[in-house]
């Protein structure tokens, strides 16, 4: 079991070598004339106004503490289905009252204007 | 442990990214040829014999390309998000099987890197870490267009994500297991999509949404965003986020076929055991069409429609599909 | 000319103003001239108790041998009718008038435009800002004593290149020194744009007060010149709460030439080729406008056949131009380029025919002043017969088939981008966009030319004004064209192509004309006075496009920026008219 998993870290370490690789050879070959035009950002060709780095306004900020919430649950269903073949009718009824709860908690959010756009 | 052993893997390792990275680049070529034919056009055909040259040619232009960094961009951010976006993608394809056991020289392989027990938590915790490699990029460009790519791709990822978890339950629930070894050898039988319908097609819709693609390009939105997240981008690390795309395209397209479509099954598989990676890389180019089609078809929606679908019709719908496969397995069963 | 006959109210509310409203009395001229301090409360009694609500030309004329500059007003009634022509004086060396953009919003981007172009300041126009030219240009290119750099004559033809025949660029004979004319104090190498500083003043400069909720900061972000969906070189300032537009402002003049300053120089023949380029897409509309106001001037009709043959030549025009902007609203809503090169097509196909008759595919250069250039060559009879009765008609069934039932492009048009019917008469806007709006005016019905008025067809109109409405009118107009095609192509009369013959030098009596024409992405209007010189003392264009641009801002403030974009392919601009 544990050597599948070092399988994967072998993978992983190589994996990463590849994009690192990219970059320095692409680093080293590509040719290198900056200037200050180059460097500017691209905003349409216009010079950008103000400052990028804002307190922007993520309107789906909601959305997103809804989405801890749910995901964390969603991710208990995983060991229960599994689980399933040995658990029986009690564990079904447990699942399916979580996941009643989840439905619930998603009405209730639904309900309350949570899930859309201001 | 002995030296062989380690040899094998590394080989394996190297095998599979050259595949995916050879994948990734006849992968634009098939889009691109597949999209001209759609619309009326010939694509590309002058590199070599029906154009199979012009991914070569593609890959060494982008080589030699001048690498762009805006001035005050966060530049260590800038270099690092590309590799954190290409990392975790070819990743997840760790854990899906390419096929059974095949004698070569002697020794026994398995074709397939490693037989996690946990594939499937595995590959949805991993893809989640490209949508960091997204937003940082977008945001450390400092440019407005790609902090408004990067955030869209936020907003994209809490969309998708939870009906792309509740997807995976449904096969969970009937092999009993969450390697993918064990899903696609229980579909000897019968594939999963004619058992688990709903979750294979929130599956699909949760994927195009998970690698960016039309009709849910939100974060690199040419028409409103110019180039999204990757707007300041050029040359290498431009290119590893195309790669992170296709890459991925290819992987979810490997992971789908794995789950529903019986992955490296198919006939004569018995008998020889090679043909394996053959059937599973005809399904996966199967369904790498599809998503083509979809794109030379559909418009882009909007990312609060995204949103809206995600959350009020893919979650409730795949809970459901859930439910339902706990209790008619339940029925069978007793 | 004989002046209209006025209905009964419109006599009341000239009475009133006695002496304030006068007739303009010069040959050729037609219209009122009011005085600057009535111009307010005449055109609002005009609006409110005459009818006249749509506003949909402003424009202004130097007439420097008498001190003298001129705006000039077209109002019409949506109800269909003629103009109702008026003007006011003012002087040359300090020129105010009252602004119009209170009462008729659609003034106020073609008073800019006049600000630009001649310096008449407008008192109590809320934003006037240079347009088409850049913040800090020196000068008013369309005053009569303005002169472009290499300036060498006023009239074409110029004696260094006719009867000669000599040809070289006026650029190649003088370096960088003659007849550039610097204001007093200024070095072009130190210059910076002090625009944009005001543009973004205006941007940032809205009314209402904070909102309460968590607190964020807006940002400015610029969509275009350079930018994929804009259509060209087109440039919308936008400030943005998250994804939120609070407020637009568009930006124009990257590809101005001013066409109208050019068009002074040239004869009148020399500017059909001209017009070609304004919408490039619709050359033969555009011809067909300039001829119409020409000939309205110099009191001639074309003969029958040429008759048929500019509608035929206009309402395939209507065909491409709507294929086109269809095919582009599915690019700007991100479908991937295949509508478009669907549309493409079949616009392949009717370049051909224009190729067949004029010799050239875009710029088609085929009107003439009382007919037309080339007759139809027998050869392409049959592929005209074959595209307007078999093959258009099944490819628009096609294109109904694929797009309209589409969840994503309702999803994402329905509903979006609205203008509400007085909102689009109010802002002047013309074509798809005001019978969108459920505002059912068509040139070729209201105010028929041509032979218009013997054709069948029905005005499209559709009562939501949203982008997806906006598509239903394109599409069912093409229908309606195709309708019109084959009546043509059935009736199409034997006979003469031109008045006349030939000439390159036609004689125009002194005075004004407003030629309009239904053009495909709306009203299309030449304002032409002449002096009875070969050449115009004046040329206006009043592109469509232009004036629809208005609409943009309105109808996206409030929506995401995702909307905007789709807002902008609704309303279908080419750069080359708008920027002129």
């Amino acid at each position: 079991m544990l050597s599948d998993w070092l399988y994967v870290g072998i993978f992983l370490v190589i994996a990463t070598f590849l994009p690192f690789v990219a970059i320095t050879l692409a680093g080293i070959l590509g040719p290198k004339k900056p200037n200050r035009l180059k460097s500017t950002i691209y905003e349409c060709g216009i010079e950008t106004v103000g400052e990028t780095w804002v307190q922007f306004r993520a309107q789906y900020y909601i959305f997103a503490l809804v989405f801890v919430v749910f995901d964390v649950e969603t991710v208990l269903l995983y060991p229960w289905a599994v689980a399933y073949n040995q658990l029986g009718l009690f564990a079904v009824a447990e699942a399916v009252l979580f996941v009643l709860i989840l439905f619930a908690a998603l009405v209730y959010a639904w309900r309350k204007g949570a899930l859309r756009w201001f | 442990m002995n030296a062989t052993l380690v040899i094998e893997w590394v080989v394996k390792s190297l095998v599979i990214i050259l595949v995916l990275t050879g994948g990734f680049a006849y992968t634009t070529l098939y889009e691109r040829k597949v999209l001209a034919r759609m619309q009326v056009r010939r694509g590309p055909n002058r590199a070599g014999p029906l154009g199979i040259l012009q991914p070569v040619a593609d890959g060494i232009k982008l080589i030699f390309k001048e690498e762009l960094t805006p001035h005050n961009a966060d530049k260590f951010i800038f270099t690092v998000a590309p590799v954190i976006t290409v990392v975790p993608a070819l990743v997840i394809t760790a854990v899906v099987p390419w096929g059974r056991e095949i004698s070569l020289f002697g020794r026994t392989f398995t074709l397939y890197l490693s037989n996690v027990n946990v594939a499937v938590l595995y590959i949805l915790s991993v893809t989640s870490i490209s949508v960091y490699g997204i937003t940082l990029a977008g945001w450390s460009s400092n440019n407005k267009y790609a902090t408004l790519g990067g955030v869209r791709a936020t907003a994209q990822m809490i969309s998708y994500e939870l009906a792309l978890g509740c997807a995976y339950i449904g096969p969970i629930l009937i092999v009993g297991s969450m390697s993918l070894v064990d899903i696609v050898e229980a579909q000897a039988g019968v594939w999963f999509i004619f058992l688990q319908p709903v979750a294979f097609l929130v599956y699909f819709l949760a994927s195009l949404a998970e690698v960016n693609r039309a009709p849910f390009d939100m974060p690199e939105a040419e028409q409103e965003l110019t180039a999204g997240y990757h707007t300041e981008y050029s040359g290498m690390k431009f290119a590893l986020f195309f790669m992170a795309e296709y890459i991925k395209m290819i992987a979810v397209a490997m992971i789908g076929v794995s789950l529903f479509l019986g992955g490296y099954l198919g006939p004569g598989i018995d008998r020889f055991p090679i043909l394996g990676p053959v059937y599973l890389f005809i399904k996966v180019a199967v369904w790498l069409f599809v998503i083509i089609w979809v794109r030379a078809t559909l418009p882009r929606i909007r990312y609060d429609r995204l949103m809206a679908l995600g959350w009020k019709v893919m979650f409730p719908l795949a809970l459901l599909s859930v439910m339902i496969t706990a209790l008619v397995l339940l029925f069978v069963e007793s | 000319m004989t002046q209209q006959v006025l209905a009964k109210q419109v006599q009341e509310v000239f009475a009133r103003f006695s002496d304030g409203v006068v007739e303009d009395q010069r040959v050729g001229y037609q219209g009122y001239i009011v005085a600057p301090e009535h111009l307010l409360d005449f055109a609002r009694a005009l609006r409110d108790e005459c009818g006249y609500d749509y506003l949909t030309t402003v424009t202004g004329v130097d007439y420097l041998a008498d001190g003298k500059m001129e705006v000039v007003y077209h109002a019409f009634k949506t109800l269909g009718g003629p103009a109702l022509e008026f003007k006011v004086q003012t002087n040359r060396q300090n020129p105010i008038v009252p602004s119009l953009a209170l009462i008729y919003p659609s003034a106020e981007l073609q008073e800019r435009e006049i600000w630009d172009l001649f310096g008449i300041r407008f008192e109590g126009h809320p934003d006037l800002r240079r347009i088409l030219l850049w913040e800090g240009f020196y000068g008013h290119p369309l005053r009569k004593d303005w002169k472009e750099p290499y300036f060498e004559e006023v009239a074409k033809p110029f004696k260094s290149r006719f009867p000669d025949g000599k040809v070289y660029r006026a650029e190649d004979k003088h370096p960088l020194k003659d007849n550039i004319d610097f204001p007093e104090g200024f070095d072009p190498a130190k210059w910076e744009a002090e625009g944009d500083a005001a543009l973004y003043k205006a941007l940032t400069n809205i009314p209402g007060a904070d909102e309460p909720g968590i607190k964020t900061e807006q940002i400015i972000l610029n969509f275009g010149p350079q930018h994929p969906s804009t259509h060209g070189v087109f440039r919308m300032a936008v400030l943005l709460d998250g994804e939120t537009i609070v407020n637009l402002k568009h930006v124009l003049g990257y590809l101005h030439r001013n066409h109208e300053k050019i068009g002074e120089r040239n004869t009148y023949i020399q500017n059909m080729p001209f017009t070609d380029r304004l919408d490039y897409i619709t050359s033969m509309s555009n011809n067909f406008g300039y001829a119409v106001a020409v000939e309205k001037l110099m009191g001639i009709q074309p003969p029958e056949r040429a008759e048929y043959l500019r509608v035929m030549m206009a309402e395939f025009t209507r065909v491409i131009s709507h294929l086109m902007s269809i095919g582009f609203l599915l690019n700007d809503l991100g479908a991937f380029f295949t509508p478009m090169m669907y549309a493409l097509e079949e616009r392949e196909m009717i370049l051909d025919v224009f190729e067949a008759v004029s010799g050239s595919r875009m710029m088609c250069n085929y009107f003439r002043f009382g007919g037309v250039a080339h007759d139809v060559p027998d050869y392409i009879f049959d592929k005209i017969k074959g595209l307007v009765f078999e093959r258009l008609p099944r490819r628009v069934d096609e294109i109904d088939a694929y797009l309209t039932k589409n969840e994503i492009i309702r999803a994402r048009c329905e509903g979006v981008g609205v203008l509400t019917p007085e909102q689009a008469i109010a802002l002047g806007v013309s074509g798809p966009l005001l019978r969108g709006s459920g505002v059912p005016y068509d040139i070729r019905r209201a105010e028929p030319y041509s032979i218009y008025d013997r054709l069948d067809f029905d005005v499209v109109f559709t009562e939501h004004g949203d982008v997806y409405d906006r598509y239903l009118v394109r599409l069912e107009e093409i229908r309606q064209s195709i309708r019109i095609l084959q009546q043509v192509v059935k009736q199409m009369p034997e006979g003469p192509i031109q008045i006349g013959k030939s000439t390159y030098q036609v004689k125009v009596p002194p005075g004004e004309a407003y030629g309009r024409v239904e053009a495909p992405k709306g009203e299309l209007g030449f304002y032409l006075v002449s002096d009875g010189k070969p050449n115009p003392y004046r040329y206006h264009v009043r592109s469509p496009s232009f004036v629809n641009l208005g609409a943009l801002a309105p109808m996206s403030i409030g929506s995401k920026v995702a909307d905007a974009v789709v807002n902008l392919g609704s309303i279908d601009i080419v750069l080359g008219e708008v920027d002129r």
